[in-house]
């Protein structure tokens, strides 16, 4: 009955994904996120913020159709400039670099580029699947939640930064609170008394999610992308039918990396804040571990480029089960989309499933198909794609800095937001070189109001004991769950003797 | 690197301290309808704080690498730094006056010519044509408004 009945959903919401204008949207989402994923300078999450005022005018599926299509083409993106250029188009592919780069180099970059791609689409195919059939009864289960489960919830987002975010605890728990800080000024919800303004006419409406969103990732990356200096040496690369067969051939080999590459990228995935770049590098030291010819990678092993890619695309997917169900992004991208559900009129959280179905299912059924147009896509357009690359710096970063104010200044029309962009900006760059990390941060401010309701509301509910966390079942599990995260790196600390220094992370959005 | 470390932090602590300051100036116990609007920005700022303080004297009891620093920001990488910068922040502060299609391509074309040194054939026809290009795209196609400045508010509505 139950099963009957996501098949059913599932029916119709591939549907309306093929509806011709949902159809098209999809495949422009597709074309230019490839292109995103490809130019330097110019991430997923930059890219869905600043494409999010472009979809004032469509319908709420259609737009989340768009942003989610432009996410899954960044991450086929990324890993052409991997391969071709050594240079990671974004920060999941970095591991993908790694054997890539080389295979390429030895005249195989057709291999590479099949391997990529059609375990990208592997890894997504199974974890689109996962996503299917467990967040409808995940939502089902969220709709019980009172305050203070929501609250609980929120705060489990939080810990698991901090206990598995892989940075520093004292800077993953600054970021938060800083995100949640930020996410106070403006009115006050229940008072209507207006915060930490400063007296700003324009900061009563709140800092904007996006414009903070867009400076800190976009024009952060091009600050860094400006010091480092870009220089571009490249292998021309094209698929013909020969590497696919080739490639193809090989792949179920690899079969035992790619099914724990798509269950350990969903998992990392579904969990807040850790999306695509730690479930690829994960992914690819594991499947080094385990290898019998570990001396292989790094030198052009083919394993080597499959293991971080199909971990990256679970991830991808995987991060967008807690937002859909639960309205808690898995990641940065996911935050920025998450922030368009309020421009749209949509409340998220698990009531989506009960009352937007067309929404919903719609993005779950264009997962389906934009995966498979995605690969056809990337397969036969690499000589394009990587002819982007060819555009020069001297032009691109002034591009990508004009359309940055171009969609900051957007979201509300005011000045104001420029300035707050180019700050976010500077503070992005600062952050990212001293290792602050900036997805806590982000997904904060997204989660900011959501939390506070929660917590005033159930403070309300207890008469303002704190004591109705713990009372009720499902609160106290999850409050548990996230006391235990945020110890987490103490109790590391503890077991290795000595403090250690925070595990080396590169500077990484997401 | 780590003197970098330090100054930072320090700044985010004085921040914090000036955000606890403004959130003290609204009711921050239990009032008539719950938590006072100022209770959830107080205990954040005051949390930021201690976490900002944290990362300070920690920053400062990291010994002192040995022989010379890396800096923050390399010699060499302090120009093309600025070049990029500077006139962002000028070409937001004109905007009044020049809007952001005019803004953006100064900012374009001196970005071209200083650090892309193209040919100035190049440099012309990319500021003239870029701008226009994402004129139609977005005030014309998507109907979002961009602050255009006194020349061109001129020219399109002779205001």
């Amino acid at each position: 009955m139950e099963l009957l009945s996501v098949f059913d959903n599932l029916l119709y919401g591939l549907g309306v994904a093929m509806t011709p204008a949902n159809l098209t949207v999809a495949l422009a989402g597709l074309i230019l996120g490839t292109a995103i994923g490809v130019l330097p300078g110019l991430g997923g999450t930059n890219g869905v913020a600043l494409l999010l005022p472009l979809t004032f005018h469509l319908t709420p599926t259609a737009a989340i159709i768009l942003l989610a299509s432009v996410y899954w083409g960044a991450l086929f993106g990324g890993a052409i400039t991997s391969i071709l250029f050594n240079i990671p188009g974004e920060p999941w592919s970095v591991a993908t670099t790694f054997d890539g780069h080389p295979l390429a180099q030895q005249g195989k970059p057709g291999i590479a580029l099949t391997a990529a791609f059609t375990s990208s689409f592997l890894g997504a195919a199974v974890a689109i699947f996962l996503f299917t059939f467990f967040a409808p009864p995940l939502a089902e289960w969220a709709l019980k939640f009172g305050p203070p489960e929501n609250f609980a919830v929120l705060l489990l987002a939080f810990a698991t930064f901090t206990g598995l975010g892989g940075g520093d605890p004292a800077k993953t728990i600054f970021m938060t609170l800083f995100g949640l800080l930020l996410s106070t000024v403006g009115f006050d919800i229940v008072s209507g008394a207006p915060r930490l303004n400063f007296g700003f006419i324009e900061l009563q409406s709140g800092v904007n999610f996006i414009v903070i969103a867009i400076g800190l990732f976009g024009l952060g990356e091009i600050f860094l992308t400006v010091e480092e200096g870009l220089r571009l040496r490249g292998v021309p690369g094209r698929v013909g039918f020969r590497d696919l067969w080739e490639t193809w051939k090989m792949l179920p080999r690899f079969w035992v990396t790619i099914v724990r590459g798509t269950i350990l990228g969903f998992w990392i995935g579904v969990l807040p804040g850790t999306g695509a770049t730690p479930a690829s590098f994960m992914s690819y030291g594991l499947a080094k571990q385990f290898s019998k010819h570990p001396e292989r990678f790094g030198k052009g092993e083919v394993e080597g480029v499959v293991a971080p890619e199909v971990a990256a695309h679970a991830a991808g997917i995987g991060a967008l089960l807690p937002m859909i169900t639960l309205g808690i992004p898995g990641s940065p991208t996911a935050a920025v989309m998450l922030a368009g559900f309020f421009i749209w009129g949509l409340n998220p959280g698990a009531l989506l499933f009960q009352t937007q179905r067309e929404f919903v299912w719609g993005l779950i059924g264009s997962m389906y198909i934009t995966n498979v147009l995605g690969v056809l896509i990337v397969l036969t357009l690499v000589p394009l794609f990587a002819a982007i690359n060819r555009i020069p710096f001297g032009i691109l970063a002034p591009l990508i800095v004009i359309l940055s104010s171009i969609g900051a200044f957007a979201v509300n029309n005011q000045v104001l937001d420029l300035w707050i962009m180019l700050g976010s900006g500077v503070a992005g760059y600062i952050f990212r070189k001293l290792k602050y990390p900036l997805a806590p941060l982000v997904v904060a401010l997204v989660l900011g109001d959501m939390t506070e309701q929660a917590l005033r509301q159930s403070l309300i509910m207890g008469q303002g004991s704190p004591a109705i966390f713990i009372t009720r079942p499902i609160a106290l599990v999850f409050m548990a769950a996230s006391l235990f995260l945020f110890l987490l790196p103490l109790i590391r600390g503890l077991r290795k003797g000595r403090r250690q220094p925070p595990i080396p992370q590169p500077a990484t959005a997401e | 690197m780590r003197r970098a470390d330090t100054a930072v932090a320090a700044v985010l602590f004085i921040g914090a301290l000036v955000l606890i300051r403004e959130s003290l100036r609204l009711p921050v116990s239990w009032t008539s309808i719950g938590p006072g609007a100022g209770f959830v920005p107080f205990w954040l700022s005051v949390g930021v704080a201690i976490q900002g303080a944290l990362i300070l004297v920690r920053s400062l009891r990291v010994p002192a690498p040995s022989g010379r620093a890396a800096p923050f920001v390399e010699r060499r990488s302090f120009k093309p730094l600025l070049i990029a910068f500077l006139p962002m922040a000028a070409v937001i502060a004109a905007i009044d006056y020049l809007g952001l299609y005019l803004g953006g391509a100064v900012y374009l074309a001196g970005y071209m010519v200083f650090v892309g040194r193209h040919h100035w054939v190049t440099v012309i026809l990319v500021t003239i044509l870029l701008p226009l290009a994402l004129f139609f795209i977005f005030e014309r196609w998507f109907l979002l408004p961009m602050p255009k400045g006194l020349l061109l508010e001129y020219l399109l509505y002779g205001r």
